[in-house]
């Protein structure tokens, strides 16, 4: 693993750091933390109020990017209320206490900036990139938003409206949206797990401004929160800011926990989906396998890289060039929280190569359960998987958010430095058990799509 | 007994107290601290002994390294009786050479965590392969299999035939690529760049023998260049690069010298059909020639306060006053020997007229009245701030790099960036909107016929076109003429 890259970079980190004992021996509030074995350095503290913050110095550019993550997905909604976790992402736009309508936005790109925002299954995520002397207006327009979000009925109306389109618009762009919404109910047979953020229609309808308000009060409080800060900062400075704007917050009550999954069951599940808007026969198929970041999953996620990616990916050469049994393939693990799913999605010309299509796949499977895969495939399966981990840190906004992501897994940023290392040591054994364990066909589950 | 005024003055009470309570710096956005220097990363260049320009961007920090090449010749290039050779013959170099097939070729990019891509503009084709550090060796080896020994099989051509044809048919799901491309087939009419616009049927007459030509008479190293960035300096990057390539044999290439574009003057109204399209999405632009360098600037600022960003005119007027935009934004292309600046807006089918109207009176308002100080000093800030964010990533920073280098453009896109933006001042921006906004543009309106045509039956005229850009029929005051 490469060592943090400029010295002016490294004293700069040492200056945050000794600042932050100091600071610690003073306050006894917060703790400092400074990583090694990766390829940037960062401090992480708590803010009393229980706000994660991560900072990290790269000044190689005069940028700065912030990302302040919740976690707030669609795990977190009650049946009867999907779609309130995206619905509120929408809503950290419409204002705040201080700041008016969409006036987010606008000081963002009145500098240049860049803001976005993006909501997963457990963490809602909002971004922006702006020029390093406008750290400042970043932390007090992200503070405001998360002190005093102004909801009423007139924006959540809004909002909602926007969902709606939404929904519509990824409809009409993926005529198979329908069907693997319905995949996703088979395979995650829990309601949190197994609905979309999108959410269902008639629930999004059915939302109350009192439903946002409590969704908001609950899950948008600094002890469920990490801000983190990549970029051209001095760290001291920029604790001083963080806490400037943020200690302040008072703390909400501890989220409540969403249920556990429940276990997948261990016989295979093959179901009919009709859909007359999908342009040819296709089908969906999954496997339940071992949970995030345990030794297993590291195992299958390289084995992702080994059937799905790259130009040379096994399944794709074999289905579609080889044999011609599909039109198109893809697929790969998919993890929602604690539970991960191994999936594939492939179309057909008609319903025979549906059929002969999943017959060669359960013969891939097979020859992978029975004969370890060679070194050379292995290690070209490492090497796309390691581009793709590595892209994640390509840019300031994009390393803060996998930060962010970091802060919240069972990993933390304690592992982050033994992360890599763990997939690249994934041997042609532990390959040939995964898929013994876990691509069985006996607990797979199919959703066969008649486009008729 | 009404209860409204006790609720407002409940809710005032309440909001006061709460604005009362609130610390102090909370109430206003803080003043920015000085703005640390912009170091761009240094450039180093130098021409190796068989013509080939090398351009390196040292990047120590990087775990990645860019290679792209550039062949400086685009579809402007392609015999006119085959649009589309360039674009086909760029994609045919990654299809195997006589000793090592595609797939082999595949399995290499991949076992280096390679992304390889390949882009075909009017004027130039650019090939993008990114790969973990450490394997520079072997990607200028994949590179140079392609680049010197490329089999142009028959079972190769027709592949890639099919896959180039499924290609294209899905970027024609999207209505603004159909708009654009309209568009810019209408503005290049008779000119060069018109072969770089084509439909998908145009792969259907390409031969292995047009391939071999096109790539005899232009992948030549004196018609070339390789921008190398990341973990690597010139010294490195000229020894591996001649090892690969140095026998590549230079051989005299001719650029024909294009011919000059007048922009469109007269009312051009253009309708493409795009059935079950649930909005109508309008592309209007015109012919800026010559874009020199002096222009560029003013230009690029005043676009940017046409509709740069949400807070722009034209957001501000379709979408948040008007209510008939989901979006509108303005852009200026760059080619070789011109620009055009384009305006791109989704809108509700029902205000799809009114919305052309609106846009068309923004264009008449900035050629009648100066930007404001206000307006002038945000765009200016925008493009400032938002230029170290384009390069961010090593692979945007290439491009950049390569692209400039392609299109010959100087210093002051580059390094001089940034002083070039904040000279521009509102005179030099109403020059340019004088100079280029006056011609009329032209404008066209993608969308269900079913739903549109009945709105735009009083223009005098139509042309109504299908997806593929088949001109259909012409409306002349709504009567098919």
């Amino acid at each position: 693993m490469r060592p943090p890259a400029k010295k002016s970079a490294m004293s700069k980190t040492c200056v945050g750091l000794w600042l932050s004992l100091l600071f610690l021996s003073v306050l006894g509030a917060s703790a400092g933390q400074e990583a090694s074995g990766f390829p940037f350095s960062w401090t992480s503290f708590t803010l009393k109020n229980g706000l994660e913050v991560v900072l990290s110095d790269d000044d190689t550019l005069p940028l700065v990017a912030v990302v302040l993550a919740y976690q707030a997905g669609s795990l977190h909604e009650q049946p009867g209320k999907t779609g309130l976790a995206f619905l509120l992402e929408n809503m950290m736009f419409m204002g705040s206490l201080n700041v008016g309508p969409m006036q987010h936005i606008g000081y963002i790109n009145r500098v240049g900036g860049e803001p976005n925002a993006r909501t997963t299954e457990d963490i809602s995520y909002f971004c922006q990139t702006v020029p390093a002397n406008h750290l400042a207006l970043v932390l007090w327009l992200e503070s405001d938003r998360m002190k005093a979000l102004e909801i009423d009925a007139a924006k959540a109306e809004r909002a909602r409206q926007f969902l709606l389109d939404e929904i519509d618009q990824r409809k009409t762009a993926d005529p198979y949206l329908d069907s693997q919404l319905a995949f996703d109910r088979l395979v995650y047979p829990d309601f949190a797990h197994g609905h979309s953020v999108l959410g269902r229609k008639e629930d999004i309808q059915r939302l109350e401004v009192e439903d946002v308000r409590a969704f908001y009060a609950t899950y948008y409080v600094p002890n469920n929160a990490a801000l983190v800060v990549v970029g051209n900062i001095d760290i001291s400075r920029t604790r001083e800011l963080v806490e400037k704007y943020f200690e302040t917050i008072p703390p909400g009550r501890t989220p409540p926990l969403f249920l556990p999954p429940r276990p997948p069951e261990k016989k295979q599940v093959v179901q009919s989906f009709k859909d007359a808007l999908a342009p040819s026969p296709a089908f969906h198929l999954g496997f339940r396998i071992a949970p995030p970041f345990s030794r297993d999953y590291y195992v299958l996620a390289i084995l992702d890289y080994l059937l799905f990616k790259g130009k040379s990916a096994r399944l794709y050469r074999k289905l579609v060039k080889k044999e011609g049994f599909a039109l198109y393939v893809t697929g790969g693990v998919e993890k929602r929280k604690d539970v991960a799913v191994m999936k594939l999605f492939a179309m057909n010309n008609n319903e025979t190569m549906v059929e002969l299509c999943q017959k060669s796949i359960i013969s891939e499977l097979n020859k992978l359960r029975t004969s370890d895969v060679s070194a050379e495939d292995l290690a070209r399966a490492k090497n796309l998987f390691k581009r793709d981990y590595l892209s994640r840190l390509a840019s300031a906004v994009e390393r803060a958010m996998f930060l962010a992501e970091m802060v919240f897994s069972p990993i933390g940023l304690d592992g982050l430095a033994d992360e890599l290392p763990k997939y690249m040591r994934i041997s042609p054994f532990e390959v040939r058990m995964a898929v013994s364990r876990y691509l069985l066909p006996e607990s797979s589950v199919i959703l066969n799509i008649n486009s008729k | 007994m009404n209860k409204k005024p006790w609720v407002f003055i409940w809710v005032f009470l309440s909001v006061g107290s709460v604005l009362a309570q609130q610390e102090r710096f909370r109430k206003s956005p803080p003043i920015p601290d000085p703005l640390p220097q912009l170091e761009l990363p240094e450039i180093e260049s130098t021409r190796l002994e068989n013509g080939l320009t090398l351009a390196v961007i040292s990047r120590p920090d990087q775990p990645f390294i860019t290679l792209d090449l550039i062949i400086r010749a685009g579809e402007s290039q392609s015999p006119q009786s085959l649009p589309g050779l360039a674009s086909f013959t760029a994609g045919m170099l990654s299809r195997g050479t006589p000793l090592v097939s595609a797939a082999e070729l595949e399995e290499r990019i991949d076992a280096i965590g390679g992304d390889f891509s390949t882009t075909t503009t009017p004027d130039f084709s650019r090939f993008a392969l990114s790969f973990l550090d450490g394997f520079l060796d072997q990607a200028l080896e994949v590179l140079s299999l392609m680049v010197l020994q490329p089999n142009f099989s028959d079972r190769e051509v027709v592949a890639l035939k099919r896959t180039q044809y499924y290609d294209l048919r899905q970027r024609q799901r999207d209505p603004e690529f159909v708009g654009r491309r309209q568009l810019l087939r209408v503005l290049f009419q008779g000119h060069p760049y018109r072969q770089a616009f084509f439909s998908e049927d145009v792969f259907r007459n390409l031969t292995r023998k047009d391939v071999q030509a096109f790539y005899d008479l232009h992948y030549r190293p004196n018609n070339a260049l390789i921008v190398l960035a990341g973990k690597l300096d010139l010294g490195i990057a000229v020894r591996r690069v001649s090892h690969y390539l140095n026998v590549w044999p230079k051989k005299q290439t001719e650029r024909p010298l294009l011919p000059s574009l007048q922009a469109n003057a007269e009312d051009r109204f253009c309708f493409v059909d795009f059935p079950q399209a649930k909005e109508a999405t309008l592309v209007i632009g015109n012919m800026i020639n010559p874009l020199a360098e002096p222009d560029y600037f003013p230009l690029a600022v005043l676009l940017q306060v046409l509709g740069g960003t949400p807070f722009s005119r034209l957001f501000m007027n379709l979408r948040e006053a008007k209510e008939y935009a989901y979006s509108a934004f303005s852009g200026l292309e760059l080619f070789q020997s011109c620009g055009c600046y384009t305006i791109t807006a989704a809108v509700i089918p029902s205000a799809a007229g009114e919305s052309i109207r609106e846009i068309l009176r923004e264009l008449d308002r900035i050629t009648r009245d100066k930007v404001s100080n206000f307006e002038l000093e945000q765009a200016k800030s925008y493009l400032i701030g938002h230029f170290p964010i384009e390069i961010g990533r090593l692979d945007q920073l290439s491009r950049r790099i390569s692209e400039s280098l392609a299109l010959s453009l100087g210093d002051a896109h580059w390094g001089g960036f940034n002083d070039s933006i904040a000279l521009v001042d509102a005179d030099r921006i109403f020059e340019v909107a004088q100079k280029f906004l006056i011609p009329k543009p032209v404008v066209v309106i993608v969308g269900d016929k079913g739903v549109l045509l009945d709105q735009l039956r009083d223009l005098d005229r139509l042309e109504v076109y299908d997806l593929k850009g088949v001109l259909l029929y012409t409306l002349v005051k709504g009567v098919e003429g």
